[in-house]
């Protein structure tokens, strides 16, 4: 391929290491002695490059082009790539909920929220694993961040919904229920303003100078996932940073069995199929810290009898705390189905097989995105009955016990309160009674990797010395510790969205180094 | 440039310099761009098996057909579809679209841009608008990507089509 000429006289090693050593003579005196060992040798930077950009982005999803158009509007020339045929990544086919605290939408809707309890329900499901300043960061930027995606990138939001573990609604539904709303709005202002879009160039390697600064990426171009084999090697350089919006490891069997063992390939994964983590091993190998990286994890939401994600998760998330969910060989409820993920797909899994979720007329007509219905019910992932009695000859369940659950559970909800397990019963929740009910089946698969790339509140990313690495930025769910143990529903979009700016505008308030 | 007779001899040339070491090693189709579409034996040929005609003994003669006439059979009144049995470069040979229409006739032939398609086929609103009303789901427009897939993540022209949507999706297309 014809390499494209470098504008600039590409340094000789002694004017490179003057001239950056203003910038990088701090880190360099203390971290003197690792990094002689451990650095890559100076023949690893190429003696030319391919293309020159001053801020060079990894991933098309939320983080990426957040952080994109946040570098370009700081003046900096950006170029964004992705390893994919496809852009958008696994935010390009999220379900479209964005959590946000103390917005004019939920004033609106009569909802009280604040970010400090925003902060507070991240911690809580997060086991207190969640490093504070960046939680904060989260629940504190999150209604600014929804208010400019909407402000200045024309992103529709249509209503504000639920989402277990939360304390009060923030989950705001984009209008066409999908996050392809905010990534093809966000594409479009990047591309207005002049951001360069590369798809099938695949980061290979992190290119890092003898300070351990790095200034650019070895990719591989025209790479045509999963062959290995394909692409052309270039050099890409980074004149000020490289933000890493990469994604996580969800569909990378081999790497998530590392962490927990129980994730076989008996779990299928709601994810894109590029999900497979290797930002984070390239960055690990240019000295940068992991974190959490056993955090795995999996949507207690999903179907067995759709593909990916499906369109089940949206029925479901909007049942819960309207509608029971019962374990078919019971006939009786086994866990609050407002739970936060974990605690929900450790209780299917623990049953060993699928459990149900339902809901009557009233409540499935009111609560469910009518083409989420209608999609699924054409699938057969959810199916459509007269009666109790006919749910229950569909899935065998003992019929006796399951009327008595029923009734057992619309006491509580008459009441306002589930004294069996703690639920949450919504003010306008009604009984279940009146048919057609609408059925499906849930057994959970692998969705989001908690643990990454450790970054500071600047999204820069730490080094194992714990010090920031040079010209390094990370947003998104390839860094870690910003959700803990746990991520709540709707928030890895505003982590995406708050760290994808910070990360931009971080990125491009480095100073050049060529 | 060069008159069309003078780029489709040129073109053969070339394809034929590139070829003529494939055909001997291994007896496939030759791919001759000069052949007309519906003469299938001008590249379906030789003893070997691998390279035979396509169609069956008792077919009729085709040389005279346009894609049209194929599919006046074959979509009409036959269920024996055509779809998924010819690759795209046959269905746009078959149509009166060469290869040196989309290759050019200089140099080795490579990969196309979707532009290319687009030349044609106008932009990805047009043609889901063509194909808006198959059931389960439009192929060509989703909540994700609008219109704006490159063709080529399910038309192959060279080898068999695939359904990208299969990834996640249970959508049984017969994608040409």
């Amino acid at each position: 391929m014809t390499k494209v000429e470098d504008k600039t006289a590409v340094p000789g090693r002694r004017q490179f290491l003057q001239t950056s050593g203003i910038a990088a003579g701090a880190a360099l005196s203390t971290m003197a002695a690792p990094l002689t060992a451990r650095a890559g040798s100076c023949d690893a930077v190429p003696q030319s490059w391919d293309q020159t950009t001053d801020v060079l982005i990894v991933g098309t999803g939320f983080a990426g082009l957040t952080a994109a158009i946040e570098a370009r509007l700081a003046g900096a020339e950006v170029l964004v790539i992705d390893k994919m045929p496809v852009h958008g990544g696994n935010s390009i086919i999220n379900g479209g909920d964005f959590c946000a605290a103390g917005t004019p939408m939920q004033k609106e809707a009569g909802i009280t929220d604040s970010p400090e309890l925003m902060y507070q329900d991240m911690l809580k499901a997060g086991a207190y694993l969640n490093h504070p300043e960046l939680a904060r960061t989260v629940a504190f930027e999150s209604a600014k961040t929804l208010e400019w995606a909407q402000q200045f990138a024309g992103v529709q939001f249509s209503r504000v919904g639920y989402h277990g573990g939360h304390s009060v609604k923030r989950a705001h539904q984009t209008i066409n229920a999908s996050g392809s709303e905010l990534v093809n709005k966000f594409m479009k202002k990047a591309k207005e303003l002049g951001v360069k879009v590369e798809t099938r160039t695949k980061l290979t390697r992190v290119i890092t100078a003898p300070d351990g600064r790095v200034v650019g990426l070895e990719v591989r171009k025209g790479y045509r996932f999963p062959d290995e084999s394909t692409g052309t090697k270039t050099f890409i350089k980074a004149r000020r940073a490289v933000v890493l919006a990469a994604g996580g490891f969800s569909r990378n069997v081999q790497l998530r069995q590392l962490y927990e063992p129980r994730l076989t390939d008996r779990f299928e994964s709601t994810n894109h199929p590029g999900a497979t983590g290797e930002a984070i091993i390239e960055a690990c190998k240019v000295n940068a810290m992991n974190v959490q990286m056993d955090w795995i994890q999996l949507g207690p939401w999903t179907s067995p009898d759709e593909k990916g994600f499906g369109n089940v998760p949206l029925f479901c998330e909007r049942l819960v705390g309207y509608a029971p969910m019962i374990n078919p060989k019971t006939g009786k409820r086994f866990f609050k189905e407002t739970g936060n993920r974990k605690e929900r797909a450790d209780a299917i899994i623990a049953l060993g097989d699928p459990v149900l979720i339902f809901g009557d007329h009233a409540t499935v007509t009111r609560q469910v995105f009518p083409a989420v219905l209608e999609k699924a019910l054409e699938s057969g992932a959810i199916r459509k009955f007269n009666s109790l009695d006919e749910i229950a000859a569909a899935y065998s369940i003992p019929l006796a016990p399951f009327k008595e659950e029923v009734a057992r559970f619309n006491g509580f909800v008459e009441k306002k309160k589930d004294t069996d397990f703690d639920c949450i019963i919504f003010p306008e929740a009604t009984p279940t009674v009146t048919g057609p009910f609408y059925v499906a089946r849930l057994w959970p698969k692998v969705h989001h990797t908690m643990g990454g790339l450790a970054i500071d509140k600047n999204a820069q990313v730490t080094s194992l010395d714990l010090k920031p690495i040079p010209g390094l930025f990370a947003a998104g769910e390839v860094t870690g510790a910003v959700h803990g143990a746990v991520r709540l529903g709707g928030v890895a979009v505003a982590d995406c969205c708050v760290f994808g700016r910070i990360a931009g505008r971080s990125a491009a308030a480095e100073k050049a180094w060529s | 440039m060069f008159p069309p007779c003078l780029n489709r001899f040129l073109a053969s040339i070339c394809w034929a310099l590139i070829f003529g070491a494939v055909l001997s090693i291994n007896a496939a189709p030759v791919r001759d761009p000069a052949a007309a579409g519906n003469d299938c034996v001008a590249c379906h040929k030789g003893d070997d098996p691998k390279a035979q005609s396509p169609l069956p003994a008792k077919h009729k003669s085709t040389k005279t057909m346009k894609l049209a006439d194929c599919f006046d059979c074959h979509e009409k009144r036959t269920d024996d579809t055509l779809i998924t049995k010819l690759t795209g470069s046959h269905l746009h040979q078959l149509a009166g679209v060469s290869c040196v229409d989309c290759h050019g006739s200089s140099g080795k032939p490579a990969p196309v841009e979707m532009e290319q398609c687009l030349s044609c086929h106008k932009s990805g609103e047009k043609v889901a608008a063509l194909t808006a009303k198959l059931k389960p789901q439009n192929p060509h427009f989703s909540a994700h990507y609008n219109s704006d897939l490159d063709c080529n993540l399910c038309h192959h022209q060279h080898q068999k089509s695939e359904n990208y949507c299969s990834e996640c999706h249970r959508w049984d297309f017969k994608v040409p």
